[in-house]
């Protein structure tokens, strides 16, 4: 079962393959230097990379078509672990989170699988749907399946997830066909809504409405919310061409910019290699988009269209807050930056996804 | 599939939808990372020297070291006062996204007083100003801090990353108050001080909160050589404040060495006489008379340099410190140079040189009659009555009845002039600052004095309360200027040396020293040499000597020279002299006492007896010690200061014709 089959070899995308391993190495090294002094990061690091990138192979050759048989089972697991983060005694709250949850010596973020499951579930139910435009009963289902691992993960407190369900979401309905008159009310009410609430985050004190202001109204925002703003634009800046060079990094490892091995982990990538190694890294997230999006149009079924679509909204996502964070240009969230990032769960997560990505592209060819 | 005729999209089956839809997405995608691109390109191509900026400005701290203090040394080399390293504890007040603002005082207030044994009311008083300055200069909240303050700094360095302890250098007087008033004391620059225009610290001659400067005798008046050129130390530090390493550092480099002609032996030997001063009060001085360089200056009650530099923010130095300004002898008062006293008979010297000079005797008729003399209605007393002696007998004897008349023999006019040939009445210059001129006892200065009561007089009759206050008041103001009028009583007080005349100590050591050596008159002072090095804005300057500016000479022929050592001899060394005390076997010892009467004599206590004068030089023929010892409501001044010189003149001479072998053994045996 192990064996990699000659198609196996001929059909594997090598190239996001090694996009994904490279863009993995690249996050170790940098988690190294933010840290030095806490080799037990990247050691962690490269553990839950090697098991990830088990998972990733085994579910590449997995038929992704069989995962959405046990679905409901995954989506119902999922909203297990999210009520159980809740949970108090189970759930920890980290920096002012409640999304962690601790099992003995094995602790995780359940929002991370939540999202891959719910992401599934929705496919599942969306690529059984095939009238066209969707209709309000489609769209009513397709939320309530939505809402409620959306609801759990509200309650964490912690926005920065809580946006990325509505990434796959609005997605999977884009191209499931949402009417454009909707989308673009969609969109000019939420410019409407922006535009309205401007006074109330100015005047808004609460940590979320400081952090807006930080990045917009920095004159009007606590300077302890934009010190983690200026720092890591500087550690960026300071970067330069071609970077103060691999371990020689001074924002991260003297502490200036906080959680710099986790959520801040491209402030430190910016300053140790520059402009050269950030548009690198940028370049690699773009081509590993860019063939997403290809193996997304040559799936062989709806299935695996929605299902390579909803995950690929869900990187876009997390890549472009985690980067438009550590630049300066939005609020900042605990976002990771997928592959990057340290962190067991979110490398997990995103090694199986990806896994279930590369399996549709494996399969694209209709026998 | 299904498909409904109506709907435009029913033309594109679902894949086809969700293909060209993805296009959409794809769109977005090259959009958002064009955004993100073009960001990284403002930050680090476009901007990148402003953040490389600031991150420095972030991670690199540069910290002053300060300069350790030049040394000051006595004439043989032997150590006065020194620096020691001690620890203080500074306030860092900005320290990446923390800093210390008024609202947080209380608070750190309370964690420093708890911890760090500090005064509350200091502290704040220093984290008021500190506000008025810079926020990158730490605060210095504790100097001279114990092992445990430091202690306790290291181990809370990651709770209060804030507070550090610094090594400094502390000024240190191994002798503690030996010299005290010539070596002066330190102390950090007031603000008074910084702000003053001009002033000696003031701000514009960059001189700044913390700096540790002279604030008497010869640690002020040489501190732009004493004080080094301060170091700095550039530290790369985290996030925390916390020092990570040290990237550069320039070594600070001490001041300069400062050799004063002090004689660390002999001052030993002056201080013991200082201590023995049966009021507590008096002062010693001990010069060269061929160059006015003093080998030992002491003035009681003396004081301990060391609370100041050392303990003056502890509550115990700061409370010997107001017992200092407090106690009325006056410890910081330097008697030698700031004391106006009456010069009694050291005087009448004075009178014999002026007398011979202006012909109103000569060296082979100067009999005048001795004894006591009616002045109108007033009869003066003289203690000898030896006839009609020879002006050498008359210094010899001390005999008052033959000044009074020499002096109005002499009349006013040829005395004043005289007074004015000595100096008296003016700063000598020596080299330690708060030099007090004295007062000559002349016509001119009793009608100033007087005019200035009279003044006070008729001004405190504008502010009188009634009609017949203000009467009494002018009549008082008119009767005081007409008895400013300069009588026979005055010239003949003044002649010998009790009339309107303030002299300090150190005057009449210049005043003994010239009269030694022929009349010439140096000017006193302490700086030998000071060694070539730089000063505290980086300039290099060579070995310095003493620059003589203010010496001038006392027209005395060869025959006064030797009337005023043959009587000056006499009084030490012939029977009936009155400084017979100081004299010495071998060391031909001249000296002159004098009593100077203190105005209170009617107070009972020790403050009523008079002040007793000893000045003297040896030996005779060719000098080379002179000595002035005045010994404060002692009485008599052969008795009280003339075996003072002489134990100060007995181991000079010793030390002289003695092997120094047994020199060192002499000094062990002198000093426990």
């Amino acid at each position: 079962m192990f064996a990699p089959s000659p198609r196996f070899l001929r059909d594997f995308d090598w190239l996001s393959f090694f996009l994904i391993v490279g863009l993995m190495i690249f996050g170790v090294v940098e988690i190294r230097s933010a840290q030095p002094n806490l080799p037990g990061l990247w050691r962690k690091q490269v553990v839950a990379i090697g098991l990830g990138l088990v998972i990733m192979f085994l579910v590449t050759k997995i038929d992704y078509n069989r995962i959405f048989s046990i679905t409901p089972y995954l989506y119902g697991f999922g909203l297990f672990l999210l009520v159980l983060v809740l949970t108090p005694g189970i759930g920890k709250k980290i920096n002012g989170n409640q999304n962690w949850i601790q099992i003995g010596p094995i602790g995780g973020q359940p929002s991370e699988l939540a999202k891959i499951f719910t992401l599934l579930m929705l496919v599942r139910y969306l690529s059984l749907v095939r009238e066209r435009p969707l209709k309000l009963k489609t769209i009513a289902m397709a939320g309530a399946i939505w809402a409620v691992p959306t609801a759990l993960v509200y309650l964490e407190h912690d926005t920065g997830s809580t946006l990325s369900f509505f990434s796959f979401f609005v997605a999977l309905l884009f191209v499931c066909g949402l009417q454009w008159r909707w989308i673009f009310t969609g969109l000019a009410t939420l410019m409407l809504v922006g535009y309205l609430s401007i006074p109330y985050i100015k005047a808004g004190t609460s940590y979320k409405m400081e952090r807006i202001k930080a990045v917009y109204w920095p004159e009007l925002a606590a300077k302890r919310y934009r010190y983690q703003n200026e720092q890591s634009t500087i550690a960026v800046g300071s970067g330069g061409s071609y970077g103060k060079g691999i371990g020689s990094g001074t924002q991260g490892p003297l502490g200036f910019v906080p959680e710099v091995h986790s959520d801040f982990i491209f402030a430190i990538a910016g300053e140790e290699s520059g402009f050269t190694g950030s548009i690198l890294a940028l370049s690699a997230y773009l081509i590993l988009i860019w063939r997403l999006i290809q193996t997304a149009q040559q799936s062989r079924d709806r299935e695996g269209s929605l299902m390579v679509t909803g995950y690929t909204s869900l990187l876009l996502y997390h890549i472009s807050i985690s980067v438009g964070m550590v630049l300066g240009l939005l609020p900042i969230m605990g976002i990771p930056l997928p592959l990057m990032s340290h962190g067991g769960s979110s490398i997990l997560a995103t090694l199986f996804a990806l896994g279930l990505c590369l399996s549709v592209r494996l399969r694209r060819f209709v026998n | 599939m299904k498909s409904a005729p109506n709907n435009p999209a029913d033309s594109l089956d679902g894949k086809q939808q969700i293909q060209l839809r993805l296009e959409v997405v794809r769109c977005l995608a090259i959009a958002i990372f064009l955004i993100l691109g073009a960001r990284l390109y403002w930050l680090q191509i476009k901007n990148y020297e402003y953040y490389q900026e600031r991150a420095d400005q972030n991670r690199y701290r540069t910290l002053p070291v300060s300069a350790r203090r030049g040394r000051i040394f006595d004439r043989n080399g032997k150590l006065l006062a020194d620096s020691r390293y001690a620890y203080n504890i500074l306030l860092e007040r900005k320290l990446g996204k923390r800093e210390i603002t008024p609202d947080q005082f209380p608070a750190l207030i309370d964690l420093l007083t708890q911890h760090l044994n500090i005064e509350r009311p200091w502290l704040t008083g220093r984290l008021e100003d500190a506000m008025t300055k810079p926020r990158w200069q730490s605060i210095v909240v504790k100097e001279g801090a114990s092992a445990s303050d430091v202690a306790w700094v290291k181990a809370h360095q990651f709770e209060y990353p804030e507070f550090r302890a610094e090594q400094a250098p502390q000024r240190y007087y191994p002798f503690g108050s030996l010299a005290a008033h010539a070596l002066g004391y330190v102390g950090e620059v007031s603000k008074d001080d910084l702000s003053r225009q001009g002033g000696q610290y003031s701000a514009e001659k960059g001189f700044d909160y913390g700096n540790i400067v002279g604030k008497a005798g010869l640690e002020k008046s040489y501190n732009e050589a004493l004080m080094g050129r301060d170091g700095y130390r550039r530290v790369l530090v985290d996030s925390k404040g916390v020092i990570q390493e040290v990237v550069d550092q320039t070594e600070p480099i001490p001041g300069r060495d400062v050799y004063t002609t002090l004689d660390l032996d002999l001052q030993k030997i002056a201080e013991v006489q200082g201590d023995s001063m049966p009021a507590g009060r008096g002062a010693i001085g001990v010069m060269d008379p061929n160059n006015g360089e003093i080998m030992a200056f002491v003035s009681r009650p003396a004081y301990d340099p060391n609370v100041f530099s050392q303990r003056s923010k502890t509550p115990e130095g700061k409370g010997a410190i107001a017992e200092y300004w407090q106690d009325e002898n006056k410890p910081l008062y330097n008697r030698m140079i700031q004391g106006g006293f009456v010069p009694g008979s050291t005087w009448k010297l004075m009178t014999t040189v002026a007398a011979l000079n202006e012909g109103v005797i000569t060296p082979e008729n100067s009999k005048i009659q001795d004894g006591n003399i009616q002045l109108g209605n007033y009869l003066m007393h003289s203690m000898s009555h030896e006839g009609f002696p020879d002006v050498v007998r008359a210094i010899t004897v001390s005999s008052d009845g033959y000044y009074y008349r020499l002096g109005l023999k002499m009349g006013e006019e040829r005395f004043a002039k005289w007074v004015e040939i000595f100096r008296f009445g003016h700063r000598t210059g020596i080299d330690i600052p708060n030099e007090s001129s004295g007062l000559q006892p002349t016509a001119a200065t009793k009608q100033k004095t007087y005019e200035a009561i009279s003044k006070k007089d008729r001004q405190a009759a504008e502010e009188a309360p009634t009609p017949e206050a203000k009467k009494k008041l002018i009549a008082k103001a008119e009767a005081t200027l007409k008895d400013a009028k300069w009588t026979d009583y005055d010239m003949a007080a003044s002649a010998f040396g009790q009339g309107m005349n303030k002299s300090t100590p150190l005057q009449l050591m210049r005043y003994v020293g010239g009269l030694s050596n022929g009349g010439k008159m140096f000017t006193p002072h302490f700086l030998l040499r000071i060694n070539a090095g730089t000063d505290r804005e980086d300039k290099i300057h060579p070995e310095m000597r003493f620059e003589e500016k203010n010496s001038f000479i006392v027209p005395m022929s060869a025959a006064i020279q030797d009337i005023v050592k043959r009587g000056m001899y006499g009084a030490v060394n012939s029977g009936g002299g009155t400084g017979g005390g100081a004299r010495i076997e071998g060391f031909d010892v001249c000296g002159k006492t004098g009593t100077a009467q203190v105005a209170s004599n009617q107070r009972a206590g020790s403050k009523s007896k008079d002040h007793a004068w000893f000045m003297s030089f040896a030996p005779r023929d060719k000098p080379e010690i002179c000595s002035v010892v005045l010994t404060e409501n002692a009485g008599f001044g052969g008795k009280q200061s003339a075996p003072r010189a002489r134990a100060i003149y007995d181991f000079y001479y010793r030390r002289k014709i003695s092997p120094p072998a047994d020199t060192q053994a002499q000094l062990t045996n002198k000093t426990p």
